[in-house]
């Protein structure tokens, strides 16, 4: 169904040059069959989108860049054609259905590939029926779109990328907005379409442990330009975007390794390896006290009394959700976000009454998308309009930022960044006055492993008797390693309060991978596990 | 658009008041919960500044000499601006003076919410199922355009919140902090519209020769001009011409010939056609009524 020759892309400077010496993707010769179901891993920024919009003329039409080899998609060569031509043959789903939306409600939205081909409507009406049915979204079809959850949307996206008869499905991440249910909902939509519909599809996620076992292949882009693609187990010898099922498969060494939790399970139990406490830290002093704190807007209640005490020297994890309160609840503590009833104090004064410079050195939070922070044109540039701002010695922020993410160079863009630099550096930023407390609002939102585990390192070293941290995530495993203490809200409020091992061990309702695994007390973590 | 026009030609509070509180029954009925319908308060407020900016100037700027039976008697000021041109700010004003710059304000004010009702009813997306094929490119270019301002708005309030989080030295600095994301996100939004739509095949092309295109374009254009011109020569002659009429009407003819024209080369089909219902024709017969009554009314005077 794909066949790709030769095929070589690389970004352009404004001058005609490549951007990087090996291009983004560098000879690449490649198979796919028709009705495989194809994940595609790899990095963050190692060109897992640049291939995908290779093969539907996105790239180089929108996204810049050089091209050469051979594009050939069901029998035809379409290389160098534009998008428009590949419609007929290629859907494309990306990760935020919203931005990608060209009608409002849901019906338009799914015929809208098919009128714009010129496909007679007695022919989209046989179309729709068998997708609607697989996607499960008949009850949506009359429904604003924008009235619909985040799963629901991109469902929809799916559908609608489907509906001209499209024998290729090309997904770019389509869970890394959604919160845990809308993913599920998602990627079992993609096992029954691939499994009832013989659609070719290729997908790239960063969410890997939920479809590794559903997938025919793997297909790794590895960042230097190469790409492999080969048998699931075979294709994980990186540890940078290795999901925690390769990672325990790969320090137990088992062979072939496991990619589904069944046969994990069932190769733990015959096992049974050594595994040690988790190690949680003690709650310092009292930080902050939050009191009947409510959040209302108009009638609904986003976050309706809520007390709760936070301390020093531990990672709070506020779970939920989308839609449950967490970023309320982020915005009401730090101070700037709507109240309507209710105290936060922060050393007996309230965050909310504190004047704002006062309120910066003592309340660091990272919005949702932490690069909305930054508005330089360099790294140096906004290391030192931090120190310039926050009175310290120059070059406080730099270090801070040295040991978070390393040595870099400092006349790179913050665009041009990592999406787990780019973090870092807002990190750095934040607490360059050393703050009491720090709120996380999704932080693990488009990071590939790597750079969680990154994360998770940073906030190690970022804990301290002085400092409490707050963390609001859907991200299971990354709670899991990085959390002493798990709140889990439900509708704006807190229905439970408790360790990570009893709010993430196997018997909770939100089990982690490895607790699923293991069935193990006291094991959620695969740091846990000894080698 | 009729109670607008019929807004413009009437002179009765009365009227206007009627019209306003139509509007605003128009969309409290009809309106549903997308962001356009978020504007109406928007235009309210409006509404009623203009008609308090239009009373009190009438109130400042007084141009009446000591009225018969004053209102509002109010201390007099009278500016010399140049030798022989003095200005008269405050003064005695009349009931009849209150009225009529109260009727002034109140037509502007009706004006804006009948405005404010067609633009918070009236989704952009609509346009582009209604417009004939003809018209696509030219309707989906305006509906993006009319959709980035909402969106535009959007990440500008999530920015400036965001923005609270950080500090920044003050001066020239803190606007580059405002302005580069928000038109990062608005650029990112558009190109990622324009890659979905053109990944879904928009902008494919029917069979046509170069020929047959290029004399729909000769229409088209001819149509334009054509319609533009008679409807100027209509309006700035006091009576009508039989030239100026038959220039607009030989403009229409071009449009509807444009329209078939480009329709034939077109490959798109419509699933779901915004087809006229009942209601809609009712309207039209309102609008209808709405424009003789009110013409007829401005030719008694």
């Amino acid at each position: 169904m794909i066949t790709l020759r030769d095929l070589t892309f690389s970004y352009l400077k404004p001058d005609g040059t490549p951007v990087t010496e090996t291009p983004q993707l560098n000879r690449v010769n490649l198979e796919v069959a028709e009705g495989e179901f194809v994940l595609v891993c790899g990095p963050t920024g190692s060109g897992k989108s640049t291939l995908l919009k290779t093969l539907n003329g996105l790239a180089p039409r929108f996204t810049g860049g050089l091209l050469s080899g051979e594009v050939i998609l069901d029998g035809k060569d379409l290389t160098g054609k534009e998008p428009h031509d590949f419609a007929h043959l290629v859907g494309f789903v990306n990760q935020q259905p919203e931005g990608f939306f060209v009608t409002d409600t849901v019906i338009d939205e799914i015929v809208y590939g098919a009128e714009q081909l010129g496909m007679p409507v007695a022919e989209i009406d046989d179309r729709i029926k068998p997708i609607i049915e697989i996607l499960n979204i008949g009850d949506l079809l009359y429904r604003p779109l924008a009235t619909l959850s985040g799963g629901q949307q991109q469902r929809v996206a799916i559908a609608a990328a489907l509906v001209a008869g499209q024998k290729i499905l090309l997904l770019d991440e389509p869970t890394s907005a959604l919160d845990f249910a809308g993913a599920t909902e998602v990627l079992s939509s993609l096992k029954k379409l691939a499994h009832e519909s013989g659609v070719t599809i290729l997908l790239a996620e960063h969410r890997i442990s939920r479809v590794i076992a559903e997938v025919d292949s793997v297909l790794v882009v590895h960042g230097d330009g190469s790409v492999t693609k080969g048998d699931p187990a075979t294709q994980f010898n990186d540890a940078r975007f290795a999901p925690p099922i390769i990672q325990l498969g790969a320090m137990l060494g088992w062979k072939p390794l496991s990619i589904s939790t069944e046969d994990a399970a069932a190769r733990w139990a015959k096992q049974s390896p050594d595994f040690q406490e988790k190690k949680l830290h003690e709650p310092g002093k009292k930080i902050l006290e939050i009191d009947s704190l409510k959040v209302t807007f108009g009638n609904v209640a986003a976050v309706s009394a809520t007390n709760l005490d936070l301390y020093a020297n531990q990672v709070t994890a506020i779970m939920g959700e989308n839609g449950s309160g967490k970023t309320s609840l982020c915005w009401a503590i730090q101070g700037l976000g709507e109240r309507s009833a209710g105290t936060v104090l922060l050393d007996g004064q309230d965050t909310a009454e504190l004047a704002r410079d006062a309120r910066l050195d003592l309340v660091a939070m990272i919005p949702q998308r932490a690069a909305d922070l930054l508005f330089l044109h360099s790294l140096a540039d906004e290391l030192k309009e931090s120190d310039t701002f926050a009175q310290v010695e120059p070059g406080t922020t730099a270090n801070l930022f040295a040991q978070l993410a390393g040595r870099i160079d400092t006349s790179i863009h913050p665009r041009d960044l990592s999406a787990g630099q780019q973090l870092a550096l807002v990190l750095a930023i934040q607490l360059a006055k050393q703050a009491k407390v720090l709120i996380l609002d999704e932080p693990t939102r488009g990071l590939d492993y790597a750079a969680k585990r990154a994360l998770a390192k940073q906030l190690q070293l970022l804990r301290s008797p002085e400092r409490t941290i707050v963390l609001a995530s859907h991200d299971v495993e990354f709670v899991a390693e990085v959390a002493d203490r798990v709140i889990k809200l439900q509708a704006g409020q807190i229905v439970a309060d408790q360790s990570p091992i009893e709010a993430l061990g196997w018997k909770s309702q939100l089990p982690s991978q490895l607790a699923q695994i293991s069935r193990a007390d006291g094991l959620v973590s695969i740091e846990q596990v000894l080698a | 658009m009729a109670l607008a026009i019929t807004a413009s030609l009437s002179a009765t509070p009365l009227v206007l008041f009627a019209i306003g509180a139509v509007s605003m029954l128009l969309v409290l009925a009809f309106r549903d919960e997308s962001a356009w319908s978020r504007s109406v308060s928007f235009y309210l407020k409006l509404a009623a500044a203009v008609v308090a900016i239009r009373v009190l100037f009438r109130i400042i700027f007084n141009l009446e000499s000591s009225p018969a039976n004053p209102l509002l008697v109010l201390p007099e000021i009278n500016l010399t601006l140049a030798e022989g041109v003095s200005l008269k700010l405050f003064g005695s004003i009349s009931a009849l003076s209150f009225q009529s710059a109260l009727t002034d304000g109140l037509r502007l004010a009706a004006i804006i919410l009948a405005v404010g009702m067609a633009n918070s009813l009236a989704n952009p997306m609509k346009l582009l199922k209604s417009t004939p094929g003809a018209l696509y490119e030219i309707a989906t270019a305006i509906s993006i355009a009319i959709n980035l301002a909402p969106q535009l708005i959007a990440s500008l309030n999530r920015v400036r919140r965001v923005r609270g989080l950080r500090g920044q030295s003050k001066g020239i600095r803190a606007l580059p902090g405002l302005v580069i994301p928000v038109l990062e996100d608005t650029i990112d939004q558009s190109m990622s519209l324009a890659a979905s739509m053109s990944a879904r095949g928009f902008g494919r092309k029917g069979q046509r020769s170069k020929m047959a295109l290029k004399i729909t374009r000769f229409t088209g254009l001819a149509a334009i001009t054509m319609i533009a011109v008679g409807v100027f020569l209509l309006l700035i002659t006091p009576t009508t011409q039989v030239l100026d009429l038959s220039i607009a009407i030989a403009g229409l003819a071009f449009a509807v010939v444009y329209i078939k024209m480009s329709a034939l080369g077109s490959l798109r089909t419509k699933y779901r056609k915004q087809a006229f219902q009942s209601g809609d024709y009712c309207l039209f017969a309102l609008t209808a009524a709405l424009l003789v009554s009110a013409f007829t009314g401005v030719l008694q005077f």
